[in-house]
């Protein structure tokens, strides 16, 4: 079946409010962003004990939505799966976007952006035993590698063959790293552990599969292009395999750190004051999914499917936070016995408006190039036959909450 | 080359504070405010902790005194990821300002909480001495020692540097450095000259002479957290 793509009018009304809200939170996050860098990270929520804030929890959802971006898309570009072909351009496109969302955040959230350049100098400046400096390798030739991906896949060569599988093995790397960044932290009980880079694989599979899903549909619905409704099902299927896979990992890690008598950071983790976030992640990313997918008239329903894909996205951001914020608000064991004062004292954090507002520019940021991408780009099949005069007539864009996919 | 070490006596110390004080005014570090305290955003090179254990009557507080352990396999050094934090050759772990990216990655790595992150620019009514490293720029080579970095920012990470400015401009001027059982003290760390219950020991680990070498054979002396495997050189002997 040859597939044509197209890109949208966006001449539509809702279309260009859209892009003015999403332009609108840019800016503020901009203009927050600039101000936390002249008063210094006082504005944020973080501090000393908690460490890395919204900015860190959203840099590492990022990530794995990327990854699971890519997955989609090598469904198409790798095992010539044809029946995806339709979201496997924007499946590309995505990957690129939250993978330079994810650069944003991290970059920012330095205390001296100037300085970032040090981090990409190999061997030469940077410390290439620190799992941050080797994945500034993993991260650069993954961007360059997803841009190559995307020209490649926009003008159907024969090169995307090969792009495809190198982009997916690199992506796995690239997340790999990122779950070493806090897996090999053995300060931190909550992070520490070695199965972190594959559950953090596992959770960005789960995450971006549901994500692509989601906003593939969205777009496909709000542009009136053709839906094939088979797709969408079986994408929720593959979905409940992938976050099986991740319940098991979960699972087996919490409970090799639950086992022995040394289970202090499972039940800071599990009973302590930040029990909802990993209760949210519980609910929301594995069971309500799986209750969705697993039941057999549910699943059958795309409307059901893209809702489990929906909650299990925030459920998978809630498990990003439950690695940051009891990670690291879980008070150290300098001595035996209980510590006085602020240094036995569990970590707090804040919501602070500047370090909130431009966590939501720059995922408005995001979603305001994906919006501008879905119009100057082929990324979305053209209207069917027929439905074309209609479709265009009453093309609107993707709604608001593509912007907000936190 | 020396191994340079701290070594504290749990049994002297009186949890004065004194150590803190000097060090926040030897190395000119920010004295914050109570508002900046309850949300940890103040910076301590130097801190005491208090470890109670049971219930009163029968309770035991243990004051332990917290500079950097400047440890032989320091975690921070191994997840920097822009060499801003290394280790000398005489075992000192040094934070480069410079270099330092603020990403505070080794804030998330020590075990012993050593480190702060710099949330913003000393104001005018602060105590501030432009007088002082590391507010003094690089060409700076007076009374205090050299400093490698130019001067404080906010965006960076610090620590404990067991005042190696003093240590540096010893060795230069051929002053002796560290603690002497006969009281002839060499030079010493700000902390380890302000305590006035002489609890704290500073010196050459691997010189046989040295005070920390001998006292080091005497009590049991304990490292904190050995369990990580980080072989602090601030070494403590128990009450």
């Amino acid at each position: 079946m040859q597939l044509s793509f197209a890109p949208l009018k966006g001449n539509s009304r809702n279309y260009k409010i859209l892009v003015g809200v999403l332009a609108a939170l840019v800016a503020a996050g901009l203009i927050a962003y600039l101000v936390a860098y002249a008063y210094g990270f006082r504005l944020w929520g973080v501090n000393n004990s908690v460490t890395w804030g919204q900015l860190i929890t959203v840099d590492f959802f990022f990530i794995g939505l990327s990854a699971g971006s890519l997955v989609v898309s090598s469904l198409v570009y790798v095992f010539g799966q044809e029946k995806y072909k339709p979201i496997g351009r924007m499946a590309v496109y995505m990957g690129l976007l939250l993978m330079m969302g994810a650069m944003f955040t991290v970059l920012t959230d330095l205390g001296r952006l100037e300085k970032f350049w040090r981090l990409f100098m190999y061997f030469y400046l940077s410390n290439m035993k620190s799992m941050f400096g080797i994945n500034g390798i993993f991260y650069a030739g993954y961007i360059l590698l997803l841009g190559t991906y995307l020209v490649a896949a926009l003008s159907n060569s024969k090169l995307t063959k090969f792009i495809a599988p190198v982009a997916v093995l690199w992506a796995m790397l690239v997340h790999m790293g990122t779950g070493a960044i806090v897996g090999f932290i053995e300060t931190r009980h909550i992070m520490y552990s070695p199965l972190k880079p594959i559950e953090f694989v596992s959770a960005a599979f789960a995450s971006g599969l549901a994500l692509v899903t989601l906003l593939s549909y969205l777009t496909l619905r709000f542009s009136k292009r053709p839906i094939n409704k088979d797709m969408f099902v079986s994408l929720g299927k593959l979905l409940v395999a992938l976050i099986l896979i991740l319940m098991v990992l979960v699972t087996v890690d919490k409970l090799t750190h639950f086992y022995p008598p040394k289970r202090e950071a499972v039940m800071f983790l599990i009973a302590g004051p930040w029990a909802w976030i990993f209760w949210l992640q519980v609910a929301l990313g594995y069971f309500i999914p799986l209750g969705i997918l697993c039941n057999p008239w549910l699943r059958k329903k795309v409307g059901w499917v893209i809702a489990a894909c929906a909650i299990c996205v925030v459920g998978i951001f809630f498990e990003r936070a439950a690695i940051i914020f009891p990670g690291l608000s879980q008070p150290l064991e300098y001595y035996p016995g209980e510590i006085a004062g602020i240094w036995g004292a569990r970590g707090g954090f804040l919501i602070m408006p500047a370090e909130t507002l431009q966590t939501l520019g720059i995922v408005a940021l995001l979603g305001l190039l994906f919006v501008l991408g879905l119009k100057f780009m082929d990324l979305t099949p053209a209207p069917a036959e027929g439905e074309h005069a209609q479709a265009e007539a009453t093309e609107q864009a993707a709604p608001a909450a593509e912007g907000g996919h936190t | 080359m020396a191994n340079w070490s701290m070594v504290i006596d749990l049994d002297k110390c009186v949890g004065c504070q004194a150590c803190s004080l000097a060090c926040k005014a030897e190395n000119n570090v920010p004295h914050g405010s109570p508002h900046e305290h309850k949300r940890h955003h103040d910076i301590f090179w130097h801190k005491v902790i208090a470890a109670s254990e049971g219930e009163y009557p029968s309770v035991n507080t243990q004051i332990i005194p917290m500079p950097c352990m400047h440890c032989d396999h320091p975690p921070c050094v191994n997840v920097c990821p822009s060499k801003a934090t290394y280790k000398r050759g005489d075992g000192i772990v040094m934070q480069n300002f410079r270099r330092c990216l603020g990403c505070r990655y080794c804030i998330v790595a020590c075990p012993y909480g050593a480190r702060s992150f710099n949330f913003k620019d000393q104001e005018d009514e602060e105590y501030q001495r432009p007088d002082l490293p590391p507010d003094l720029d690089l060409s700076y080579g007076g009374h205090i020692g050299p400093w490698p970095y130019p001067h404080r920012t906010r965006g960076v990470v610090e620590k404990c540097t067991y005042c190696f400015h003093r240590i540096d401009q010893a060795l230069q001027n051929g002053q002796e450095v560290g603690t002497k059982l006969d009281g002839n003290h060499g030079v010493l760390p700000a902390c380890v000259e302000a305590c006035p219950t002489e609890a704290r020991f500073f010196g050459d680990l691997d010189d046989p002479d040295s005070a920390v070498h001998k006292i080091m054979a005497s009590r049991g002396p304990f490292k904190l957290r050995e369990d990580m495997l980080t072989s602090p050189k601030t070494i403590y002997l128990p009450r």
